[in-house]
């Protein structure tokens, strides 16, 4: 299984002279080929400028991300993000968001319909693949984006709080969603959250970045038994124990942000 | 503007409250109308100001006899052509100025410079260059509504959410193909409403044209008609263009309802 993602030595800055910010610091951290780590911290810590490095959307200011040892040069399809805001094409259907990345690939018409309804039906959207987005709960539109960045097949699923703008009956059910999604494709997975439960419930490893310049604090691997319902996961004395242990180490970090 | 079915009357059943709706738009215009029937001849000379009467029976004798349609067909032409190119360029120019620097550092002091002049008063040089009749006409058409395009599209192409770029970057899009699977829809709202300002501006700009100098057209039979004194044809004529705006911009208005279906 591929799509590992190697950083070292990250460094990136914004601005020049006066306006100068180090957003992110001698950051070295690997990700397995089809592991799901999380990446917390507090706010303005750099966790939204490291995934959007490591897509390749911003240019790094020094050091290097590769992905299965091959540094990366801008954007590429074996990487795919889902955005916080969805970041859907609102001109297009549900169904034509979703073959996008295939029309791009030049994926022959047919088989682009039968990969874009499998993901749809993947995400539950059977029935709204002629809907426009505007035409979507915020929920809705997630799945979308999932469906549209799962359909092309990157290796590595970058996530940007993409559960961050939705309720928690909902934002419950797309976390399980996503990690049947992710035992079915077993793909690399990088979510960034300020949500240290969702965290431990999703991935196998949560990295805690420092505050203001981002880099790494610690990293927890979380060894959940995760065979049980919902339920009988957030409840066990583990889920706690490894709650606790993320919460205090991002906890210093905001208590050091209230200080200043 | 609003539209007439964002109001409501209450109390009455849905079918009625539609055509109820619709008397009740047209009120202020039939008051305006009666006022005008009663002033002139009394208020104002009816050679002056001839009453609505027979202002609409001179409508009618100028569309039986057709009379007006070739000068029409005329108008609707200049106007036709010269919207579509300002259209198309100011579109171009719009999105080429907002996504590259050189383009914008090379257009933007054309715009700059020609943005405060009124286009009506660049009516004798269109005419110096391409004579009385249709060339001179659609130019000043174009230059009118070119600007209100521009610039809502590049607003638009400038304000394009960074998100969707960036999507379709990492699904392959590359940058030549990101100005029109991405740019160009995501601004297509704003051009409507560029549209929407011009389609007017190309009716005023049409007429004050064929008002200064033409040999055929609705503005060239307002103002024969005025010279020689035949007031009923000279306000019919007007009835008759502004009638036909209206109907332009309220066209213009469902068609782009019904393109903007996703938004």
């Amino acid at each position: 299984m591929d799509g590992r993602v190697t950083i070292s030595e990250l460094e990136k800055v914004y601005g020049e002279g006066a306006e100068r910010t180090k957003a992110i610091e001698d950051l070295s951290f690997e990700v397995e080929g089809g592991e799901f780590v999380s990446v917390v911290g507090p706010s303005g810590c750099g966790k939204s400028t490291l995934l959007y490095l490591i897509a390749g959307f911003l240019d790094v200011t020094s050091g290097t991300i590769a992905v299965d040892g091959e540094p990366i040069d801008g954007p590429g399809t074996d990487r795919g993000v889902v955005f916080q805001d969805y970041a859907l094409f609102p001109w297009r259907t549900v169904f034509e968001n979703v073959t996008y990345g295939l029309e791009e690939d030049g994926v022959p018409k047919e088989e682009r319909q039968s990969i874009a309804q499998k993901y749809i039906d993947l995400v539950d959207l059977d029935g709204f693949e002629d809907k426009y987005p505007k035409e979507l709960s915020g929920g809705m539109k997630q799945r979308v984006g999932i469906a549209r960045t799962l359909a092309y097949e990157p290796k590595i699923l970058l996530m940007d709080e993409p559960f961050g703008a939705l309720d928690q009956p909902l934002r419950e059910a797309l976390q399980d969603q996503l990690r049947d999604i992710w035992d079915d494709l077993g793909k690399t997975i990088v979510f960034i959250t300020h949500d240290v439960e969702e965290a431990v419930y999703l991935s196998e490893r949560v990295l805690i970045m420092t505050r203001h310049p981002g880099t790494k604090k610690t990293v927890t691997e979380v060894g959940l038994d995760r065979s049980g319902t919902r339920e009988d996961i957030v409840t066990s004395d583990e889920f706690a124990d490894y709650k606790n242990t993320v919460w205090k180490s991002l906890h210093e970090e905001t208590q050091t942000e209230v200080k200043l | 503007m609003r539209h007439a079915t964002s109001r409501r009357i209450e109390g009455l059943p849905a079918p009625v409250q539609g055509v109820a709706q619709t008397l009740v738009d047209w009120i202020p215009l039939g008051i305006l109308v009666v006022l005008w029937e009663i002033a002139s001849g009394t208020v104002v000379a009816e050679a002056v100001l001839p009453p609505p009467t027979t202002v609409s029976s001179r409508i009618a004798n100028l569309v039986v006899t057709g009379e007006v349609f070739s000068h029409l067909f005329i108008s609707l032409f200049r106007i036709g052509v010269g919207l579509g190119l300002s259209i198309l360029i100011g579109v171009l120019l719009g999105i080429g100025m907002a996504r590259s620097d050189p383009v914008e550092n090379f257009f933007d002091i054309f715009l700059s410079m020609t943005y405060p002049i009124p286009k009506t008063a660049l009516v004798p040089l269109a005419i110096l260059w391409l004579g009385v009749g249709t060339e001179a006409a659609i130019l000043i058409v174009f230059l009118a509504c070119l600007l209100p395009i521009v610039l809502n599209a590049y607003n638009a192409a400038v304000d394009v959410d960074q998100n969707l770029v960036w999507s379709a970057q990492m699904m392959g899009t590359s940058d030549r193909e990101m100005l029109y699977k991405v740019i160009f829809p995501a601004t297509i709202p704003e051009i409507m409403t560029g549209i929407r300002q011009a389609v007017p501006i190309a009716f005023i700009a049409l007429v004050s044209a064929e008002l200064i100098a033409s040999n055929q057209g609705i503005g060239y039979l307002i103002l024969t008609s005025g010279q020689i004194g035949n007031y009923p044809t000279m306000f019919a004529n007007i009835v008759i263009i502004s009638a036909v705006a209206f109907v332009a911009v309220r066209g213009f208005e469902e068609t782009r309802d019904r393109v903007l279906v996703w938004t």
